[in-house]
């Protein structure tokens, strides 16, 4: 069982890992089609890039929702390198346009706002929602008293 | 055994639908010590004389005799015609009443102290003898013993005194009315309820004690106490005491002295008086006296020569008893003085056994040892100890006599306790079958005893020692309930009456069922000295009504609404408010049609109870489970993580879904 236990994480470690080799490596085929759209890509995306290498945790979505919005940003002028000059020069522009950079870095801040600001929100709407749940709680708890009496309770230091 | 009476409006009240008892018209010369005589009719045959005995309520009667008497005709017997229990308006009780057919020529001896008209001994044979004899052996054939055979209970049956009958024997424990004078000395030893039904053999002694009296036309001896009494008839022997310097005709002697005789085993039996009644001539017993010693033993300011003498004073004297005993001076006497080695060896066995007790239970060793002792010194004598002196069939009787008098029970119960019984039985000179099964029986009574809970105790030993009992529950007192059959409607009565505090079931009627109840009841008996609050209620409710069920008895209303009051603890046993509630509404529907059985069915129906528990067991982990939650809101503990792990997916997804768009968007404006 203990060794079960010991070996399940590192399985689960070695599978990332090999995922991410195969992303590497297909990127790495890619090079020489498209340069121009990696180096695109590859300046654009640098938030969620770092929001995916800095994000820890099993459930990490903090890469996805700073990457979707990111890439949001940073699509109208990957469509404007694919329809028009696919060239490493245009490319090169475009990774050191100020306009470009901020359209898909500030895309990226709306995604991390999104995903820091979004939970605390729903925290605060669940809470609402306990308190008056509680009062529904309470009222079932006072019919079943009415019905079976105080026998029905049990003292709090037996729960 | 009920009466099923009526009244009639002149106050005379009916038996059985056929006897009618006059309490206007009593009969003051047919009295007995403790039954009062009234005037009875047949109204089938009006013409016939008879007559009603009505006993005095807490005296303890024979119904075993009665029902093996009645209608039992014999020359020698009053005819008992009827018995049974009914209302009798003058105690304003139930009081137990015996129809008798009426002896028309007076009372043989009016008074015990004064003299009477003698009877000749020409005619004693025919006039006395014959008849009693042929009543003594019808009495056999029903194996009942008489046990009232005095000349104060004979009377003459005919006006021309012609032939004398017993009179009445069963208002009263056997023996109980009984002068020492006409008394075996064992049985004048006894307290009079004590005495028991003895044998044949003790009716024989009464007889031939009687005749004497009757020969006499006096009592040979109306100033004696019976303990003078008791002491001349082991110095001198029965015969002298009863007979003394009187001159009798040969074979009056002969035969006083075959039915006097103090040895039982040599006592006349009835082979004998049929062989003396046919003029045989039988050798005649010589009276044997009780061993003397050489020299007296001093006891108590007096000097007694014989162990029987020494062992009534013993009695007397309980307390200074032990001090002799264990000294060993008593055994030097016995050795030495009266020269009875096997006696001597019997006392010393007996103080050994009292020696080996524990510090805590000496005295207790030490009473033992005296009541041991007593009997090693009299052999014949019945149980005594303490101040209590009984046969061994007559401690029940003696019993029921002591605690319907609300007297102290102590001494008997540690009696019973203290295996003295058993000591009795050990001593015996003789095997007596009828002993063994008497030793189990005090086994019994002895294990009853030791358990103090409703049902057993004192009250369970009463009612298996005694068949004639009625129950004494202060309840139903009044109602005379010999038969189980009786016991719901007088409770039924009790009820209407208003006596519906506590528990219809007390400790006299739980035992008066344990041992009436000719069906199997243990385990109601034993649930209701369970202590759990409304489990005794419930075995109350369950008893009752398997009784009803049994016996079908039905239209118990009273009961019914006494039982309904009690069962607020079953109700309570019910978790459900609204089972409670339905439950407290049927009740007194059930109750007004006096159903015990249904009543039991609703208050103890395993269906309702499971589904009940089951029901309340949801309830409770319901409860515990809201509890939680609602503390745990309270304190603010909600576990947000699942809400955050959902708001941190949504807000992927809806980064996904705008990259999505854009995308989408994009594409179609390239496209358009």
């Amino acid at each position: 069982m203990a060794k079960a236990r010991k070996t399940t994480p590192a399985g689960r470690g070695g599978k990332g890992k090999s995922g991410k080799m195969v992303m590497v490596i297909g990127l790495l085929c890619l090079v020489p089609f498209s340069l121009p759209t990696l180096l695109v890509m590859f300046v654009g995306l640098l938030p969620t890039f770092a929001a995916a290498f800095a994000e820890r945790g099993v459930n990490r979505y903090a890469w996805i929702c700073v990457g979707g919005l990111n890439f949001s940003g940073l699509a109208p002028w990957l469509f404007k390198l694919w329809f028009g000059h696919h060239t490493l020069d245009y490319a090169y522009d475009l990774v050191t346009n100020l306009t470009v950079l901020l359209m898909s870095y500030g895309a990226a801040c709306a995604g991390w706002a999104l995903y820091l600001g979004l939970p605390p929100l729903v925290g605060m709407l669940m809470a609402a929602t306990a308190q008056r749940r509680a009062i529904g709680l309470l009222a079932t708890q006072k019919k079943l008293v009415e019905k079976w009496g105080d026998a029905v309770k049990t003292p709090d230091e037996h729960l | 055994m009920a009466g099923e009476q009526k009244s009639g409006a002149d106050g005379t009240v009916v038996l059985r639908d056929r006897y009618l008892v006059y309490p206007g018209k009593p009969l003051a010369d047919l009295n007995s010590p403790y039954a009062d005589a009234f005037h009875a009719e047949d109204k089938r045959d009006p013409k016939k004389p008879l007559f009603a005995l009505v006993a005095r309520p807490g005296m303890l009667v024979r119904t075993d005799s009665m029902r093996a008497l009645k209608g039992t005709d014999s020359p020698g017997l009053m005819v008992l015609v009827e018995w049974g229990t009914m209302d009798w308006p003058p105690a304003q009780r139930k009081a137990m009443v015996i129809i008798y057919e009426r002896p028309l020529g007076g009372r043989a001896m009016a008074t015990w102290t004064g003299d009477f008209r003698r009877v000749d001994e020409g005619e004693l044979g025919r006039k006395v003898i014959t008849p009693i004899f042929s009543a003594l052996k019808a009495l056999r054939t029903h194996n009942v013993t008489h046990r009232a055979i005095r000349p104060t209970n004979m009377f003459w049956a005919t006006p021309e005194r012609d032939r004398l009958v017993l009179g009445d024997c069963v208002t009263v424990p056997p023996g109980f009315d009984q002068p020492t004078l006409v008394e075996t000395i064992e049985s004048g030893m006894c307290h009079p309820a004590g005495r028991g039904p003895g044998t044949f053999a003790d009716d024989i002694y009464a007889f031939g004690a009687s005749l004497a009296l009757l020969v006499q036309g006096r009592n040979p001896a109306p100033t004696a106490d019976d303990e003078l009494i008791l002491r001349r008839k082991i110095l001198h022997g029965s015969f002298t005491v009863l007979v003394g310097e009187e001159r009798l005709l040969l074979q009056t002697s002969e035969f006083l002295r075959g039915t006097l005789c103090d040895d039982a085993h040599e006592r006349w039996t009835a082979e004998s008086i049929e062989l003396w009644l046919s003029g045989r001539r039988l050798s005649p017993l010589l009276a044997k006296f009780e061993k003397r010693a050489v020299r007296g033993f001093p006891f108590g300011g007096g000097e007694y020569l014989t162990a029987r003498e020494l062992a009534m004073a013993f009695v007397r004297n309980w307390d200074a008893v032990a001090q002799v005993v264990l000294d060993g001076r008593l055994e030097l006497w016995a050795k030495r003085s009266l020269d009875v080695k096997e006696t001597a060896e019997a006392i010393v066995a007996a103080v050994r056994d009292a020696a080996m007790a524990m510090n805590d239970k000496r005295n207790a060793a030490a009473d033992v040892m005296v009541a041991r002792v007593c009997m090693i010194l009299d052999g014949r004598a019945p149980i005594r100890y303490k101040g209590m002196a009984a046969m061994p069939d007559g401690i029940g009787a003696m019993l029921a006599m002591a605690v319907s008098a609300g007297t102290e029970v102590r001494t008997i119960t540690e009696c019973l306790m203290r295996d003295v019984p058993k000591a009795y039985f050990e001593t015996r000179e003789s095997y007596n079958p009828d002993n063994s099964s008497l030793d189990t029986i005090f086994r019994d009574l002895k294990s009853w005893l030791e358990r103090p809970n409703i049902g057993n105790g004192i009250e369970r030993v009463l009612y298996e020692t005694n068949d004639s009992l009625p129950c004494l529950s202060p309840l139903i007192r009044d109602d005379y309930v010999l038969d189980v059959r009786d016991l719901l409607p007088a409770l039924d009565a009790a009820a209407k009456r208003g006596a519906v505090k506590g528990s219809p079931i007390d400790r006299h009627v739980a035992a008066f069922i344990a041992v009436r109840a000719k069906f199997d009841i243990e385990r109601q008996l034993a649930d209701l000295s369970l202590t759990e609050p409304g489990r005794s209620t419930v075995a109350m409710l369950n008893l009752l009504a398997v009784i009803q069920w049994r016996l079908g008895q039905g239209g118990l209303q009273g009961l019914a609404a006494w039982v309904g009051t009690l069962a607020q603890p079953l109700i309570n046993n019910f978790h459900d408010r609204e089972r409670r509630a339905r439950l407290e509404k049927e009740i007194p529907k059930v109750a007004r049609d006096g159903n015990l059985v249904e009543l039991a069915r609703l208050l103890d129906s395993p269906e309702e109870k499971t589904l009940d528990h089951h029901e309340f067991q949801d309830a409770r982990a319901q409860w515990a489970e809201i509890r939680r939650e609602t503390r745990a809101i309270e304190e603010g503990r909600v576990d947000n993580r699942r809400a955050i792990q959902f708001a941190q997916r949504l807000s992927a997804l809806l980064s996904v879904i705008v990259c999505l768009a854009t995308l989408s968007l994009l594409l179609l404006a390239r496209l358009f």
